[in-house]
């Protein structure tokens, strides 16, 4: 008699495994904070968790915390809004339309890598030093990698699907509303989760221009004013949106893409 | 024959002792107010005390003090800004002597208004309260020339707007369109600008607000261990800035005044007239005011950006170099 055959395949499945994401993180915090406690390094070059997590205690109970927090978050949302919003339709125009893609895929080719940094005394003479300007660079970081990854989504989609739908004569706009649209859904929410993390990592740079208060300026100042600590707390203020976003998108794509 | 042979082997190696110089290095700004050390370099002072010195050059006043604390350099000369005081309260730097300061009768920082406030009456330093102003960062040295300025004139210059724009060429944008009323500029900017006609100047800090607004440094662990190397570089130093003093101050040589400026253009990359028209006073025995270094530090510490903890006199060493006061 053979015995029923042990199953194999297993295939190398990542499985979520929580406690092990908590434990390799606080791994990394204690041997740093043990490296700064025992004084091999100078804080000057590296604080410890300790003092980041002073500086950001102290932020908290001064109010400083919610003001920078309050001002960048306007900032990042509204951006990223106008900037995806934007980049969106134009990246459905690239996917659908081969005029569209003709025309403006070399444009946004040639605009992309242009760094936005590089532009700030121009954004000042055609936006001023108020909120557009900031909201501006912000969403022009977030419009290109919309855009691209908005019209490869579309381009994914399974042709024999939209074939389909043709042969049983549904009507365009239909088949763009129920066939293209869910099948680039995937796509666009990448582009949306590296979207959401280039609107943070913009926020540095557009509070360059102006800016009393925004965790972008919080982190500018405490570089100028040579104060590591601080500099570290805004940088984990940083990671800590990261992270939110990240959330955000992982719970939008359980939810928008429970079809799969 | 072979003695001819023994001979050129012999002034080979006597060559090769001085050129067996200790290497240095020294982080730098391409800006005139750094002459000295390019005289000292051309004219050959470094190599007269055995120095081989290389320059590091940076953009910014920051990074000068960073390389010096990080031990990319081992001496750095720039502008004094609160960002160097934190490094230097922490026991990372000391200042051994003095570089520019602002001195009456010397256009080094211009104080500018935008068309469009001086249309609205802004025309003196004194009508600067209250209106906006834009600077570099918290901390540099613009947001100090300010406050100078505010004490003096007896405004607060917490009732101003001050807007960090980050960089130079963004102040220049901002006021050239007239989104800040007012700033303070280099004057190898400030000139071109107003004349132009893109804003105008007003007035000059080194005429209100005389302050010593850079100095030599090198970290304590050079003062501790590498003593000798440290007054050899301040000696070579000193000449260099004799000789800045000689062709820019006293400008009793007009061949040495025309050699020295020909140096400047080489190490900055600047126009000449742009230079000359720009030139930074700078004390003719490279001596620094102790005093003033101490109330710019209280400065920094009223505005709390500077840590309390920051001693001046722990900041100086007068050793190298006797302080004026």
């Amino acid at each position: 008699m053979s015995e029923p055959l042990r199953f194999r395949g297993g295939g190398f499945v990542i499985g979520p495994k929580p406690i092990s994401s908590c434990l390799g993180g606080l791994a990394v915090i204690a041997i740093w904070q043990a490296v700064s406690s025992a004084g091999w390094v100078s804080p000057i070059f590296l604080p410890s968790p300790a003092g980041i997590a002073r500086a950001l205690g102290e932020m908290a109970l001064s109010g400083q915390l919610w003001r920078h927090l309050g001002a960048s978050l306007q900032r990042i949302l509204l951006g990223f809004a106008l900037g995806s919003a934007a980049g969106l339709a134009l990246g459905l125009a690239l996917g659908l339309l081969s005029h569209a893609r003709a025309a403006g895929l070399p444009i946004v080719s040639a605009l992309f890598p242009i760094p936005k940094i590089a532009l700030l005394p121009l954004f000042i003479l055609w936006f001023g030093i108020g909120e557009p300007s900031k909201v501006a660079t912000i969403a022009l970081g977030v419009f290109f990698p919309m855009a691209i990854a908005t019209y490869s989504g579309v381009d994914q989609v399974p042709r024999t699907l939209i074939r389909m739908a043709q042969s049983f004569d549904v009507p365009t706009h239909a088949i763009v509303a129920k066939v293209i649209l869910p099948g680039a859904l995937p796509g666009i929410l990448a582009g949306v989760r590296i979207s959401a993390s280039i609107a943070l990592i913009l926020v540095v740079a557009a509070e360059m221009i102006g800016a009393e208060f925004g965790i972008g300026a919080f982190i500018l100042t405490a570089g100028n004013l040579m104060r590591t600590e601080d500099l570290l707390a805004g940088v984990c203020l940083l990671s800590i949106l990261g992270l939110a976003v990240g959330f955000l998108v992982s719970l939008a794509e359980r939810r928008l893409l429970s079809w799969r | 024959m072979r003695l001819k042979w023994i001979a050129a082997v012999a002034a080979l190696t006597l060559l090769a002792v001085p050129a067996q110089a200790e290497k240095t290095s020294l982080s730098v700004l391409k800006l005139a107010s750094s002459g000295p050390v390019f005289l000292a370099q051309d004219l050959g002072y470094f190599a007269a005390e055995g120095l081989e010195v290389e320059l590091k050059f940076f953009t910014a006043a920051q990074p000068v003090a960073v390389a010096v604390v990080s031990g990319d350099a081992e001496f750095g000369v720039t502008g004094l800004t609160a960002g160097f005081y934190n490094l230097a309260g922490k026991g990372a730097l000391k200042i051994i002597a003095g570089q520019s300061r602002e001195q009456p009768g010397y256009r080094l920082s211009a104080y500018m208004v935008s068309n469009k406030a001086w249309e609205a009456g802004v025309r003196s330093p004194a009508d600067f309260a209250g209106k906006s102003f834009a600077m570099t960062q918290v901390g540099s040295t613009f947001y100090y020339m300010i406050g100078l300025l505010a004490e003096k004139k007896g405004f607060d210059a917490a009732k101003m707007r001050l807007v960090p724009l980050q960089s130079i060429p963004n102040m220049v944008s901002a006021l050239q369109g007239g989104q800040v009323d007012t700033a303070i500029l280099p004057s190898t900017v400030a000139v071109p600008m107003a004349d132009r006609n893109d804003a105008k100047i007003v007035g000059w800090a080194g005429d209100e607000t005389p302050w010593q607004l850079g100095a030599l440094f090198t970290s304590p662990k050079m003062i501790d261990g590498k003593r000798a190397t440290v007054e050899r570089f301040v000696r070579a130093y000193k000449k260099g800035v004799a000789a800045y003093d000689l062709a820019f101050q006293k400008r009793t040589d007009q061949a040495a005044t025309d050699k020295a400026l020909d140096i400047l253009a080489k190490y900055t990359e600047q126009q000449k007239g742009a230079i000359a028209a720009g030139l930074p006073y700078i004390e003719p025995e490279a001596r620094f005011s102790a005093k003033d270094i101490a109330k710019q530090v209280a400065y920094w510490q009223s505005q709390k950006q500077a840590d309390a903890s920051v001693d001046a006199k722990e900041i100086v060493v007068t050793s190298f170099v006797p302080s004026l006061d």
